[in-house]
């Protein structure tokens, strides 16, 4: 392992460790289930800087796949309402009023907690394997692929609302019970709920760390870098193009669990246009081209804007500002926080040994062993 | 053309390609011997740059047979003619830019096709010293670790050359591998490429006589999308129709 990706590791690895500890220092329920949704917007940018800041994917349908696996858990746990919010046996409250008679064969598997937890990965996964073959077997690229997750979103999001007595409509599903793990509950408002979204957003980050630093991973950046070259060294394009928009899609699906857990709903904002215009946003800022600095464009970002708009001298303002913050990161630093924290970094180690000569700008996850 | 099936490794045969009607080849045959290096020239819009574009699949052809091993190429993807072992080089020097130099090595090195097989492949080739001898052969070995965008046209050159080194497929397409390079370095890509032959297949297209006559057994020499002749340096320079052919553009040896 080369020492680049050691200091890498160990990066990553304090961000986590603090991230774990904030409930140590936070005591106040309402501004620990806020942190916790930021994380969840975190794990989403993640998801996005795999498909988009690493194999050049630019999907702006990611909050379909977000709001897939947010659907799922909301549906395990309507099922498990207490009796008083839910219809006769056991039927979800918006069903009964929408003359639904019996449970729709696709809710029954959801009565089981296990079915529902791997459909929240399984159902964005082999979305985004069927439109990635779609779209990547006939070497659709570039902005087509940016308009086509962009439409398919928003069908799948008029989908939800038109099928108002299966999927509650625009109220989406609400009046959830709280999950229980084997006895353990997660409330929203409570540190289980954070611990869970923190340790998840963990295993998420070193999940996807691991992916960019394997030979698949170097591939799919050469995808993003030269397609077309790619295909003459013998891989074929289009299967390593599904698997990173796979990939990408159970993460989103993932994240879109524990927004559900953390909201306490689910509803078809969650596949919107606005939170996928959103995760771009937050990959620019942060910084695509590495999933930690995605990651924290994400929760930082976000932070800011939850800030903004709640302090009162900034009520008008704060989306101007957001906006203002958007342009200037964008056409400062085109590889975003992330970016220029490595030049800084670069430059440092530049000083120390003036003889290597590695670029100030190179990427994060293209990082092999410093210069002999 | 020889009638010599089992030593041709390379077969292409009637080949017409038509873009929206023009025919930029036709009536085309060539074959080439397993180890042989040939070197195929001709004026600008000959057709040179079309006919290994055929052979690698970025395009199709609208009739006729390419074989390769005695087996047909047309039904084949770019990538599966890639694995069936053919590489190339592109007249504009084609790499990626973003990455660093071993990290290209890395990448031309494709021992498996398969997604899952290289998510779990974290070794990496680099700690042997065989990108190192590759790099050091193609003089970049200071480069190893520097991004393949701040490479200056002539080592972008080199670098294309030793990803194909690292690729190793049995037959190397070669478009204008020295454009831009130095009378040494050329003089250097002769040496290496003489070296190449016998172990691989070897098509050289090329402007740079001096370079033709130093690695060129046979030569082709090609014409509006036709194989105009075919022979060894000095047959090809005494030919009445390659002196026709060339007529205008300076003659054959006017680069
Ligand atoms: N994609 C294309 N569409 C239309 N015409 C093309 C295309 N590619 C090449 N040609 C034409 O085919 C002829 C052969 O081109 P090319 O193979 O590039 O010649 P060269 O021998 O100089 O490499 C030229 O007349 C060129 O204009
Ligand atoms: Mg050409």
């Amino acid at each position: 392992m080369s020492r680049r990706t050691l200091i890498q590791l160990c990066v990553y690895g304090a961000v986590c460790l603090a991230i774990l500890l904030v409930p140590t220092f936070v005591d106040n329920a309402f501004i620990l289930n806020k942190y916790g949704r930021y994380l969840v917007f975190g794990i989403l940018a993640i998801a996005l800087s795999l498909s988009w800041g690493y194999t050049g994917i630019l999907n702006l349908g990611q909050a379909t796949c977000f709001g897939l696996g947010s659907y799922c858990m909301a549906m395990a746990l309507k099922l498990r309402t207490v009796p008083v919010h839910t219809g006769s046996e056991g039927l979800p409250d918006f069903m009964v009023w929408n003359n639904v008679e019996t449970l729709p064969w696709f809710w029954v598997p959801f009565h089981s907690l296990s079915f529902a937890l791997i459909a929240g990965i399984a159902v964005p996964v082999l979305f985004a394997m069927l439109l990635g073959w779609f779209m990547f077997r006939g070497r659709i690229t570039g902005v087509y692929v940016a308009i086509i997750t962009l439409a398919t979103m928003v069908v799948v999001n008029l989908l939800i609302i038109d099928q108002q007595r299966f999927t509650g409509g625009f109220n989406g599903i609400t009046d959830l019970a709280q999950l229980e793990i084997m006895g353990f509950t997660f409330d929203a408002y409570g540190r289980s709920s954070y611990y869970l979204i923190a340790g998840t957003l963990t295993v998420c980050l070193f999940f996807a760390l691991a992916v960019t630093k394997s030979k698949t991973g170097l591939i799919m950046q050469a995808i993003r870098d030269n397609e077309g070259r790619v295909r003459y060294f013998g891989y074929d394009v289009a299967f390593y193009k599904i698997f990173a928009f796979s990939v990408s899609a159970g993460i989103a699906g993932v994240a879109g669990m524990l927004y559900t857990i953390v909201m306490e709903f689910a509803s078809p904002t969650f596949l919107g246009v606005s939170l996928s215009l959103s995760v771009v946003i937050w990959c620019a800022v942060g910084g695509r081209q590495s999933l930690l600095g995605a990651m924290l464009g994400a929760i930082f970002v976000t932070g800011m804007q939850g800030a903004l708009s709640e302090s009162e001298a900034f009520l008008d303002t704060w989306m101007l500002i957001m906006g203002f913050v958007f342009v200037l990161v964008v056409l400062l630093l085109p590889k975003g926080l992330a970016g220029a924290v490595e030049m800084l970094v670069d430059r440092l180690f530049k000083h120390e040994k003036p003889q290597s000569e590695r670029t100030a700008l190179s990427q994060a996850a293209s990082q092999t062993g410093p210069a002999q | 053309m020889t009638d010599r099936p089992h030593d041709d490794h390379l077969v292409m045969r009637d080949i017409l390609v038509s873009f929206n009607g023009f025919h930029a080849i036709e009536g085309f045959n060539f074959a080439v011997g397993r180890g042989e290096l040939r070197c195929l020239i001709g004026p600008n819009g000959a057709g040179k740059t079309t006919a290994l574009d055929l052979i690698c699949g970025k395009i199709k052809v609208t009739a006729g047979n390419i074989l390769f091993k005695g087996k047909s190429l047309n039904k084949l993807e770019e990538h599966q003619i890639a694995q069936a072992g053919i590489g190339r080089k592109f007249q504009v020097p084609s790499v990626f830019k973003e990455l660093t130099m071993r990290e290209n090595l890395e990448v031309a090195y494709c021992k498996s096709n398969s997604v899952l097989a290289n998510a779990f492949r974290f070794g990496h080739r680099s700690e042997d010293d065989s990108f190192e001898k590759l790099a050091e052969l193609v003089g970049l070995q200071d480069a190893l670790d520097r991004s393949a965008g701040e490479l200056s046209h002539g080592q972008t050159q080199w670098l294309e050359i030793a990803l194909l080194l690292a690729q190793d497929p049995e037959l190397i397409l070669m478009d204008e591998p020295t454009a831009g390079m130095t009378h040494h370095e050329t003089q250097k890509t002769a040496k290496l490429f003489n070296r190449l032959k016998g172990n691989h297949t070897l098509i050289v297209v090329e402007h740079d006589m001096g370079f033709v006559k130093e690695i060129g057994d046979v030569i082709s020499v090609m014409h509006q999308g036709k194989m105009l002749a075919q022979g060894s340096v000095s047959e090809i320079e005494q030919n009445a129709a390659v002196k026709d052919a060339y007529l205008g553009s300076g003659g054959i040896s006017g680069a």
